[in-house]
């Protein structure tokens, strides 16, 4: 089934064209939107709440028409914005029960529901202060719980790594790895960072400037451009001839010998070669793209 | 000593209430935001100390009945004219803590991402400040009735001109709320929410007197008239009059008629249109 789906979803702003006859589905898990800054990441979240309506073009939700259903869509998914959206003088426990309640909880449940999702995203003792005290990795966290409290079946996080450092940003991705398959809520996550969502999702989508480069799952993503790298103290031109005659694929890169790989066999044939030819190998890894390269292949295509 | 497990994530399958559920669950958090419950201490001072303020002249009134055995001093009808400096205040301070947090810390698009839609968000929070000014007026006035009932003063008891004043209370409470909140939506600082609000309301009481005064010694007695209703307390003094005949609490007359009632209507429209155009630009943010 069909988390969500597009069908020529257009929409266009006095001064520019946000999203342009996009058409998309989504199934459940992890799921990445990937795009430039202004690429259309955050419109597209905006339409498929139901907060912002299409200029052309359909979409639905939990196969609910975001344009009529919107209010039905709102009260099983979870949104987690951008931009800050926490008042500083509230503590994180307050806030998130008053936002459960918001979601239709009713007020035991609501408590019951902060506490769980404030524990879950890794908030002890801190979430009764006040907010405003609180480092941007815990206000990250405050975040991501109030798009959890009413446990949807689907959120949207847009750019949660957003101003973490590293160390926060390794454990916010695992915290979303961790929703999608461990909570089971199926997850939608922007980020103009393309190699951190290689870690976590199951499905990657690629828009640029409001159209569809890419959608697809990421074992095609990395099994596609699945290649190994090989590197000989000398004598590289020898080697590419003799796997040449073995039938690879070999393109060099300087010192280096890019062979893609057709099987097992490739790694025997680089194997045998490099004995027969006595040759010193040095360095034979698996080069294994990243989506970077190929997001760069095809917007050059484009 | 119980040990602490794991147990792992729990999916909520509860009842989702709807709309009248989550409207009054926003009404009854503003309206606690209002008078500082749940925040802290210091958040409680303004309205606590204002809300003492309008019980004093209740308790002075009740003391007057009991021991003089008179009608208190003042009148069921004149109370909010005769507090509306202190009524007045309590919006200017209060009105900005319902609506500026919520559009100047960027929670809005929490609310719409929810099934809360755009009017029900604005429609609790003038119904919040409309309870909470209307127990503002209404609670002294309440306390004065009951005092007057339990003393048996000699002659019948102001029973319609205290319903009178109860319900111009609302009134009252709903216009002042939706200026109040449509002036202090239109700035996400507090401060200088509470600065306009009182600037607002301070123009129209001190400039209203002087109108007054000017063009009735010019001679243009019956256009002097018209100048009270462009003060809200004066104006809903002035419906409040046409309605149950209740004498002028200003220092002259009132035009009498249908105008200041639909002068209430008018005003309390507009203030609702500036509200939704504000809200509708700040939801498409």
């Amino acid at each position: 089934m069909h988390i969500l789906a597009t069908e020529g979803l257009t929409k266009r702003f006095p001064t520019v064209t946000a999203l342009d006859r996009l058409s998309v589905t989504v199934g459940s898990g992890v799921t990445g939107l990937v795009g430039a800054n202004g690429a259309g990441k955050s419109t597209l979240i905006k339409i498929l709440l139901g907060l912002l309506p299409a200029s052309e073009g359909t979409a639905k939700v939990l196969d609910l028409d975001v344009a009529t259903r919107g209010a039905e869509i709102r009260r099983f998914v979870g949104y987690m914005p951008e931009h800050d959206c926490l008042p500083p003088d509230v503590s994180a426990t307050e806030f998130v029960v008053h936002l459960a309640r918001m979601s239709g909880l009713p007020r035991t449940a609501a408590r019951e529901r902060a506490a769980d999702v404030l524990r879950h995203v890794g908030l002890a003792e801190e979430r009764y202060r006040a907010i405003g005290g609180y480092s941007t990795g815990m206000k990250q966290r405050v975040k991501l719980a109030q798009s959890l409290v009413h446990d949807p079946k689907l959120i949207f996080l847009d750019e949660p790594t957003n101003g973490l450092d590293p160390r926060g940003r390794d454990e916010m991705l695992a915290l979303i790895r961790r929703i999608g398959t461990e909570f089971g809520i199926s997850v939608l996550v922007t980020s103009h960072l393309l190699g951190e969502l290689e870690r976590i999702c199951d499905h990657v989508i690629v828009i640029d400037a409001g159209r569809l480069l890419r959608s697809s799952a990421i074992a095609e993503f990395t099994h596609a451009t699945e290649s190994i790298t090989v590197e000989v103290e000398d004598g590289a031109e020898q080697l590419t001839a003799r796997l040449a005659e073995l039938g690879q694929t070999v393109t060099p890169h300087g010192r280096l010998l890019v062979v893609k790989v057709l099987g097992p066999e490739t790694f025997d044939a680089v194997r045998d070669a490099a004995a027969d030819l006595d040759l010193g190998l040095i360095r034979l890894e698996q080069g294994r793209h990243r989506i970077e390269d190929v997001f760069r292949e095809e917007a050059a295509h484009v | 000593m119980s040990e602490i497990y794991d147990i792992g994530y729990r999916h909520y399958d509860g009842p989702r209430l709807g709309r009248g559920h989550t409207v009054r669950a926003l009404t009854v958090h503003s309206l606690r935001g209002i008078f500082g419950l749940g925040r802290t201490a210091r958040s409680k001072i303004m309205p606590f100390s204002l809300v003492t303020i309008m019980l004093l002249p209740a308790v002075v009134s009740i003391a007057m009945m009991a021991l003089v055995k008179q009608p208190g001093l003042i009148p069921y009808s004149g109370f909010a004219v005769i507090m509306q400096a202190v009524v007045a205040i309590f919006l200017a301070a209060q009105a900005p803590t319902v609506v500026a947090p919520d559009l100047r810390f960027r929670v809005l698009p929490l609310y719409l991402s929810r099934p809360v839609t755009i009017s029900e968000y604005v429609g609790a929070k003038v119904a919040a400040m409309t309870m909470a000014l209307f127990l503002l007026v209404a609670v002294p006035l309440t306390l004065i009735y009951v005092g007057e009932l339990l003393i048996d003063l000699p002659g019948p008891p102001g029973t319609g001109e205290f319903f009178g004043s109860v319900a111009m209370a609302l009134v009252l409470a709903l216009l002042l709320s939706t200026f109040g909140l449509a002036i202090s939506s239109l700035t996400p600082r507090r401060g200088l929410g509470v600065a306009s609000v009182m600037a607002a309301y301070l123009l129209s009481s001190a400039a209203v007197p002087v109108i007054y005064g000017t063009l009735e010694m010019s001679g243009y007695d019956s256009q002097a008239r018209w100048a009270w209703l462009a003060n809200p307390f004066w104006l809903v003094d002035a419906v409040q009059s046409s309605l149950f005949g209740t004498p002028s609490h200003a220092e002259g007359p009132y035009p009498g008629g249908p105008i200041p009632a639909v002068l209430v209507v008018a005003l309390i429209a507009a203030a609702m249109a500036v509200l939704a155009l504000r809200y509708r630009k700040a939801a498409s943010r």
